[in-house]
């Protein structure tokens, strides 16, 4: 890396981007490792002393403190806070490190916990600049934030850059790249395929490099989505033969629903038989919350009907009975029993089980859903923790619609996947589409939903907005996530 | 068979050999002969009929208990309350016999209600967990108290014996008691339907659906929501199977080992069953030899003493220091992973 020059570092998931900021910034003691500092080797034992030698690292997920005020938490952040200090002392840091970032921080007084994720990134950023960083890195800053948000943090990054200071960024977003860097590196299964000033490459290069370490999904299929034209793409449902049954023919029917977490107030939705939509939003907008509420995940208040019948909210046994199933937010908290068996990750909420289980029964299903959704494991005896992320995601895609359900709600299906492993997971979506499965989708990533081809609604605070064409610009998607257009 | 045995490692046993160490250690710190020690041990343990009857007598409670630890450790519920349990249902089978005159039809009755009676004790923790989040493993600890006392209460007051000046319950007669099978020893049927039970819960856990369900919430509950589980539903069940094992163990306690309920009553039993689940992996199967384990070093223990002159106390340190083994190994496999 080169001074006043932003240098993007990219790769699949699990191709060891992490590992080697952390190993940079002193968070990780490498095997075997030359770190050379202006031409002098260095050993790092500590963040601190990586710190100390002017090498940060902003983490994907901020380490602010939830109870404390933003000047607290930016005191924290800084080594040379003194041991006592006023709060006049505390707010005149905030100004300062407001300065050094040139872009806006909340309020000195207002509390963590109550900032919106953007905020809370910039935060993060500005206490990282206080420690008077040379050498600036920034795990996927980009994955939270809405697109004007990207917008102008890459603009204050560049300025950054432009004063001296090495920057560093971990992104999966091609566009971001030759939007804004100056240099890239692709990593490919721990090693460095490529390392390129960005004007000598292109895109679909690039791509093909990323695409070598892939977990899963065909080439094409991958290349189809980077230029956004996914081969099939989401179609009309197609009518009922009788028109007269309107009412029955709606598979999902929320009406009024609010979460218990105030998040959304009050909100309605329909969803015919084959019929997809995508929820689009940044989190904490409401949007995991309102599907996880459908599918009985959180308490909520308002009515939720399944095929006509109608579900009792909180209860998720009520939703699948009524023919819903679910991928969670968070497969490995929410999603998988990490330490059963795939086999077992599949028979427990198989409803065509009787009481007793056979082996033999339970083994052949789970070798037909291996082999239907291509799950790469050394078994069907193997534990759901010993898989790599798409592969767990795979398993919860393969239980949720074997059998089919009516009504699949999935919330985030491919966030944290890698470009190939992605693409399968909407192929997989898309199968059941064509099949009669009514599907809801949550995501924060604009060209997802784009990619998905089905209609979009955005979230804002907690309300829906208008229909959207899955063909519209994310620039203008961008408008409605951040509450400039309704 | 294979099934049977998922979550079984040889690597516990392995542990066994670092804490016979230490307890080799104690004995020689204790001025005693290790050798002497052992032998003693295992003679009035295993090698005789009556001695086996002993160790036997312990299974039975031990086992339970260690079942109840099973079935709660599984279902994901920290229930350290089976002392307690243990006692409500020792309360249960001692009341049910004078209680009903109805004789020998009492045993079975005694027992149901044994198993209820452990089942009850288990609703104040299981709806404090469930309605107001209070953690089990302090409201199911710190009702064991309240069951103590429970005991202390009955056998002073209503269950006393008017024949006798101390604080007992009315002795259970014979043909309402189970009674031993081989004339002078106290071999009775109670711990072989403890073994029973134990091959039955192996059976529902790995074989069955809801048996599948319950491991399932019990790995993650929030998965269990999304897979369209009552997460809820089924730690109540839990709480309730979890309780009446115990309590069906301080029934048998009664109605075979005992005859009476006294103060204090089989202290520490349910506590036993708890390292005996630990020591097993929790899995039934493994249960039943830690728990066997447990009752033939509580029932050598005395021997020991006598001949040996070891404290009996060793006796207790000794399942300690291999419970600590096993979580120490655990916990450094996990950190492996």
């Amino acid at each position: 890396m080169a001074p006043g020059r932003i240098h993007a570092l990219l790769g699949e998931n699990g191709a060891g981007k992490s590992t080697l900021v952390a190993i940079a910034s002193g968070q990780l003691r490498p095997d075997t490792a030359d770190i050379l500092r202006d031409g002098r080797a260095v050993t790092w034992t500590s963040p601190r002393q990586a710190r100390a030698e002017g090498v940060t690292l902003v983490p994907q997920h901020d380490l602010l403190v939830d109870n404390a005020t933003v000047a607290e938490n930016l005191a924290l952040l800084d080594p040379m806070a003194p041991f006592f200090e006023s709060k006049r002392k505390r707010r005149d840091r905030v100004a300062r490190a407001e300065s050094l970032f040139g872009l806006p921080l909340p309020p000195p007084e207002d509390l963590a916990s109550s900032l919106p994720v953007g905020s809370r990134q910039r935060v993060e950023i500005a206490g990282a600049l206080l420690t008077g960083p040379s050498v600036l890195i920034l795990d996927e800053p980009t994955a939270v934030l809405s697109p004007p948000e990207v917008q102008t943090l890459l603009q204050a990054l560049r300025t950054l850059s432009e004063s001296g200071t090495a920057v560093l960024v971990i992104t999966h977003r091609l566009a971001e790249v030759f939007e804004a860097a100056d240099d890239l590196t692709v990593l490919c299964r721990g090693e460095t395929v490529l390392t390129r000033r960005v004007e000598e490459v292109t895109p679909p290069e690039v791509a093909a490099l990323i695409l070598a370490g892939s977990e899963g999904g065909s080439r094409d299929e991958v290349m189809a989505g980077l230029s956004e034209t996914d081969s099939r793409k989401i179609e009309p449902p197609r009518r009922a033969a009788t028109s007269g049954q309107l009412e029955e023919d709606l598979v999902l029917e929320v009406r009024a629903l609010a979460t218990l977490d105030s998040k959304v107030p009050s909100a309605s939705l329909e969803l015919k038989p084959g019929e997809a939509l995508t929820l689009l939003a940044i989190d904490g907008n409401g949007a995991d919350s309102f599907a996880a509420a459908i599918a009985g995940l959180r308490p909520a208040t308002g009515s939720v009907r399944v095929a006509g019948a109608p579900v009792a909210l909180g209860d998720p046994g009520s939703y699948h009975d009524a023919g819903g199933a679910v991928i969670p937010a968070d497969r490995r908290l929410e999603g998988l029993f990490p330490n059963l068996t795939l086999t077992e990750n599949f028979a427990v909420s198989d409803r065509r089980r009787g009481f007793w289980l056979t082996r033999k029964s339970l083994e052949e299903d789970a070798r037909a859903r291996m082999s239907r959704f291509s799950i790469r494991a050394s078994g069907p005896e193997a534990r759901t923790r010993e898989l790599s992320g798409g592969n767990q995601q795979k398993v919860l895609l393969a239980r949720a619609l074997t059998p089919l359900p009516k009504l699949l709600i999935a919330i985030h299906p491919s966030r944290g996947l890698d470009l190939g492993s992605s693409a399968s997971v909407r192929g997989f979506l898309r199968d059941a589409l064509e099949e009669g499965t009514a599907v809801l989708i949550v995501t924060s990533d604009p060209d997802e939903a784009r990619l998905l081809g089905a209609p979009i609604r955005v979230m804002y605070r907690g309300r829906l907005s208008r229909v959207l064409d899955p063909e519209t610009p994310v620039a203008e998607l961008g408008r409605y996530m951040a509450g400039l257009a309704e | 068979m294979k099934r049977l045995f998922t979550g079984w490692s040889w690597i516990p046993w392995l542990t066994y050999g670092a804490a016979a160490g230490l307890s080799v250690a104690l004995v020689l710190i204790a001025g005693g002969s290790p050798a002497a020690s052992a032998r003693a041990l295992i003679e009035s343990s295993v090698l005789s009929a009556p001695a086996l009857g002993e160790s036997l007598s312990r299974l039975t409670g031990i086992l339970f208990s260690a079942l109840a630890a099973v079935l709660a450790f599984r279902g994901g519920v920290l229930n350290i309350g089976i002392e307690g349990q243990f006692l409500m249902g020792g309360i249960a089978a001692a009341a049910i016999g004078p209680m009903t005159g109805l004789g020998a039809a009492s045993m079975p009755l005694a027992l149901l209600a044994s198993a209820l009676a452990g089942a009850l004790a288990c609703l104040p923790a299981a709806w404090l967990s469930e309605s107001r989040g209070v953690p089990p493993v302090l409201s199911t600890i710190l009702l064991n108290l309240v069951f103590a006392a429970a005991v202390t209460w009955a056998v002073r007051g209503p269950l006393r014996d008017p024949a006798g000046d101390y604080p007992q319950s009315r002795p259970i007669p014979d043909e309402q008691a189970i009674s031993t099978m081989v004339p002078g020893t106290r071999i009775t049927p109670a711990p072989f339907l403890a073994l029973a039970a134990a091959a039955g819960l192996a059976v529902f856990l790995w074989k069955t659906s809801p048996g599948l369900k319950l491991r399932a919430a019990g790995d993650s509950p929030l998965a269990a929501k999304s897979a369209g589980l009552s997460d809820v539903k089924i730690r109540t069940w839990v709480f309730l199977g979890s309780g009446g094992l115990a309590g069906l163990g301080g029934g048998l306690e009664v109605l075979s080992v005992t005859r009476r309920l006294y103060d204090p009553f089989a202290t520490g039993t349910g506590y036993s069953g708890i390292a005996a689940a630990l020591l097993g992996a929790t899995d039934p199967l493994g249960a039943i030899l830690s728990s066997f384990f447990l009752a033939a070093l509580g029932a050598g223990s005395r021997a020991m003493e006598r001949e040996a002159g070891v404290p009996a106390a060793i006796a207790t340190i000794i399942p300690a220091l291999a419970v600590l083994a096993v979580l120490t190994h655990r916990a450094w496999r996990e950190r492996g992973q």
